[in-house]
């Protein structure tokens, strides 16, 4: 096998928990309120089922074929040739992703702290320790994501519980006062964040204990929704009909913090707890991508494609994106239907697929 | 044996190495220096005659700042902010202008308190307040006013008690004894479909030096009209946002009066369409005690308390009903957060009324429903000063 390193169950579910979390809180809330209004914490628990969905289909596909990843097993599944280029799609859109998810974060921290300094610098960095990382091998991304998260999760309920004087709960009625619709257009965005649960399929085969693989990733997609709607709670009650009319909610708010006169000017921390969670986030999805070119072309070792494949991504997210109007629309527009269709679909058919094979499969013998 | 030598040494090098890496820390392309920055303590925008802004800001002086901290009696350091002003056609046009007049780089970060000169309030204040909130410096928590006149002159005020005329107008927005209302508040209520606004109302007195008087109220983005200290106190109640406030009333069938310390107060605004009729109850408890006596009043005798329990109601009732005479009847305007009101229980309705919720606006029944409850008479129990026998039952 290419990778000898072994996680446990747990680790995955804080992987997982931070490659949804760290770049989609920056992003997920000014969204979700563009299209949900006051209704925008309706929206992760609808956006959930697609989580719920992906590491289920993970796991089924898993089980029928473990100690594979998806990309080995899709050409067993449906043939070598159609398995390749399935593999090059998903690989495709990994790194389109990827690339995505570093832009959102480079903009986010060029423009709002770091306005000087070049874009490429902040990219370059961050895929520079990335690459470190995979290179370490799935144990050191899995130990390092279970170092940040305390640090992580403590930093944000802080910022939540020094906004409690500020908030205005009435801010959260009329419930539904437009019907269901809103909230499900809300959740459209939030569902391809969750979708990327199907990196699990990437992770299973090097659990140590893969019975627990699938409970872990259900807590994880749990405790994902219940942070998305505490925070999408936090920024309503704070700002109400304006939540929109901001690129990065909870950075906004965070800032808003005055406790006393003196407690304020937290957002660097915010900042801080953002470069952790994105960076535990780019190094599992660039992970994913390394390993997936190393079983496409069938080589023995993955090592050697980490700082190729890293270039390749700083160039996807420095020219395959404008500016971060772009970006910002890419990502609530065509981003969505696309990992919808291939992070959701075409797993689901490849399951399908795979059932079916194994029961005739089975059925010959006899 | 000599491996292990050699081992400990590669460990030794590379703490020195990483030991290293960590001066490269220090540095990034934002980096400045403290010294090399000029904090805006506060902002004041002004309309000028060829329609552009004046833009002036109040910035501090450091060694000032620091002299005034240590206390006796220094102050030969002179004062510890300066007004610097320049136009342009926006906010941050006229900044860059500024900047060729002061030698550090100009830093939003620190601004408290953003004033909005009289003249360009009645034009219109949406254009101006994009800057912060667009811009990473300036931070929403920035208190706003509107003042008389031209708003480089409340900066300019040399304060007595504060170290500069911006922390004077925050901390009066902190007591909350008028309206006090951040950059997000009033992005809030431009926002909302009551389309309407109000800022505290900043002036300078000529003896005095700043004081918050009143409220401006604004239709749209645009400055209507005012109300007095007295009548911002109805408005108060009706938001919710009574905070800081003593109630003194002459109680009925004796000479004097008595003063109130308001402990706390809760308004729940409750909309009602009974009907097709629009109607809102104003729902008030309030908590007080007592903190001065000059009747014959025994503030120990549970009947007068009572009493003036009532009389207490009333006396809020009539201020918040000279405030909806002149605001909801005259002016027409919904400062006091009933659309988002009915916003929130009847969203069906509210959407049909929206487009024209100025004329609704005046046609809604407002109910009062006040209590008032009186907790404690002080640390006096007899009214002190008077004999014994002179003490009313």
């Amino acid at each position: 096998m290419i990778e000898k390193g072994r996680i446990s169950a747990f680790q995955m579910a804080i992987m997982m928990y931070l490659v949804v979390v760290g770049t989609g809180i920056i992003f997920i809330p000014g969204i979700t309120a563009k299209y949900a209004k006051q209704d925008m914490w309706l929206s992760p628990i609808l956006a959930s089922l697609a989580g719920i969905l992906a590491v289920c289909t993970a796991f089924q596909l898993h089980k029928l074929y473990p100690k594979q990843t998806l990309i080995e097993y899709s050409v067993n599944v449906i043939g070598k040739i159609p398995g390749k280029v399935l593999g090059l799609i998903f690989l495709f859109f990994y790194i389109r992703m990827n690339a995505g998810g570093i832009r959102i974060y480079a903009d986010f921290v060029a423009g709002s702290f770091f306005t000087e300094t070049p874009l490429i610098v902040i990219i370059s960095t961050m895929i520079l320790v990335c690459a470190f990382a995979v290179h370490g091998g799935i144990e050191v991304v899995g130990r390092t994501s279970q170092f940040f998260i305390p640090l992580y999760v403590l930093f944000l309920l802080i910022i939540i519980i020094l906004l409690l004087p500020d908030l205005d709960f009435k801010n959260l009625f009329p419930v539904m006062g437009n019907g269901l619709m809103p909230s499900i257009k809300g959740a459209i965005t939030p569902q391809s964040w969750f979708a990327e649960f199907l990196l699990t399929a990437f992770l299973l085969p090097f659990l140590k204990d893969v019975n627990k693989g699938r409970k872990w990733g259900l807590i994880s997609v749990f405790a994902i929704m219940f942070t998305f709607v505490v925070t999408n709670l936090v920024i309503l009650f704070l700002m109400g009909s304006i939540t929109a009319s901001f690129t990065y909610p909870l950075l906004t708010a965070s800032r808003y913090i005055s406790i006393a006169d003196f407690l304020q000017h937290l957002e660097s921390i915010v900042m801080a707890i953002w470069v952790a969670g994105t960076f535990v986030k780019f190094s599992v999805v660039y992970y994913a991508i390394v390993l997936s070119t190393a079983q496409l072309l069938g080589l023995s070792n993955y090592r050697p494609l980490v700082f190729p494949l890293g270039f390749l991504t700083m160039l996807f997210s420095i020219w395959g994106v404008a500016n971060e109007t772009e970006s910002s629309s890419y990502n609530s527009t065509i981003f969505p239907f696309f990992s919808l269709v291939v992070q959701t679909l075409i797993p689901l058919l490849l399951l399908l697929v795979a059932f079916l094979r194994k029961k005739s499969g089975r059925r010959k013998p006899n | 044996m000599i491996n292990l030598y050699f081992r400990k040494l590669t460990n030794i090098l590379l703490c020195i190495c990483l030991c290293f890496f960590m001066l490269l820390l220090t540095g990034c392309w934002d980096r400045t220096e403290i010294n090399d920055l000029a904090l805006v303590l506060g902002t004041g925008i002004d309309k000028t005659d060829d329609n552009k802004i004046q833009l002036s800001v109040q910035l501090s002086i450091p060694k000032a700042m620091g002299g005034t901290q240590q206390g006796t009696g220094g102050g030969g350091s002179g004062k510890p902010t300066i007004v610097k002003k320049a136009t342009g056609s926006t906010i941050y046009d006229a900044m860059s202008r500024l900047q060729e007049k002061v030698s550090r780089k100009i830093f939003w970060g620190h601004n408290r308190v953003v004033i909005f000169g009289e003249a360009l309030a009645k034009d219109g204040i949406r254009k101006d307040i994009d800057f912060f909130a667009r811009h990473p410096e300036p931070r929403l928590r920035a208190y706003t006013f509107v003042s008389t006149g031209k708003a480089i002159d409340i900066l300019e005020v040399i304060p007595e008690l504060e170290r500069s005329s911006a922390e004077i107008a925050r901390e009066l927005a902190n007591f909350k004894i008028g309206m006090s209302v951040t950059v997000k508040d009033l992005l809030q209520m431009l926002n909302s479909g009551a389309d309407s606004a109000a800022l505290p109302w900043l002036e300078i007195n000529p003896t005095e030096g700043l004081r918050v008087n009143g409220t401006a109220v604004f239709k749209k983005d645009k400055m209507k009209g005012s109300i007095n200290d007295k009548l911002t106190r109805g408005l108060l109640w009706l938001r919710d946002d009574v905070h800081l406030a003593t109630v003194t009333i002459e109680p009925k069938n004796t000479k004097g009066s008595i003063s109130f310390n308001l402990l706390r107060s809760k308004t729940k605004l409750v909309p009602k369409i009974v009907d097709g009729k629009w109607q809102m109850i104003a729902k008030i408890t309030t908590e007080d005690d007592a903190v001065e006596n000059d009747t014959a009043l025994n503030l120990m005798d549970p009947k007068i308390v009572k009493d003036l329990e009532k009389q207490l109601a009333q006396r809020i009732n009539q201020r918040i009903r000279m405030t909806l005479n002149l605001v909801q009847k005259d002016m027409r305007i919904d400062v006091f957060g009933f659309g988002e009101a009915f916003h929130r229980k009847y969203p069906n309705e509210w959407e049909k009324v929206k487009g024209h919720w100025s004329e609704k606006f005046p046609e809604i029944e407002v109910k009062i429903d006040s209590k008032a409850h009186i907790r404690r008479p002080g640390m006096s129990t007899e009214p002190q000063g008077i004999p014994k026998n002179e003490v009313k039952k």
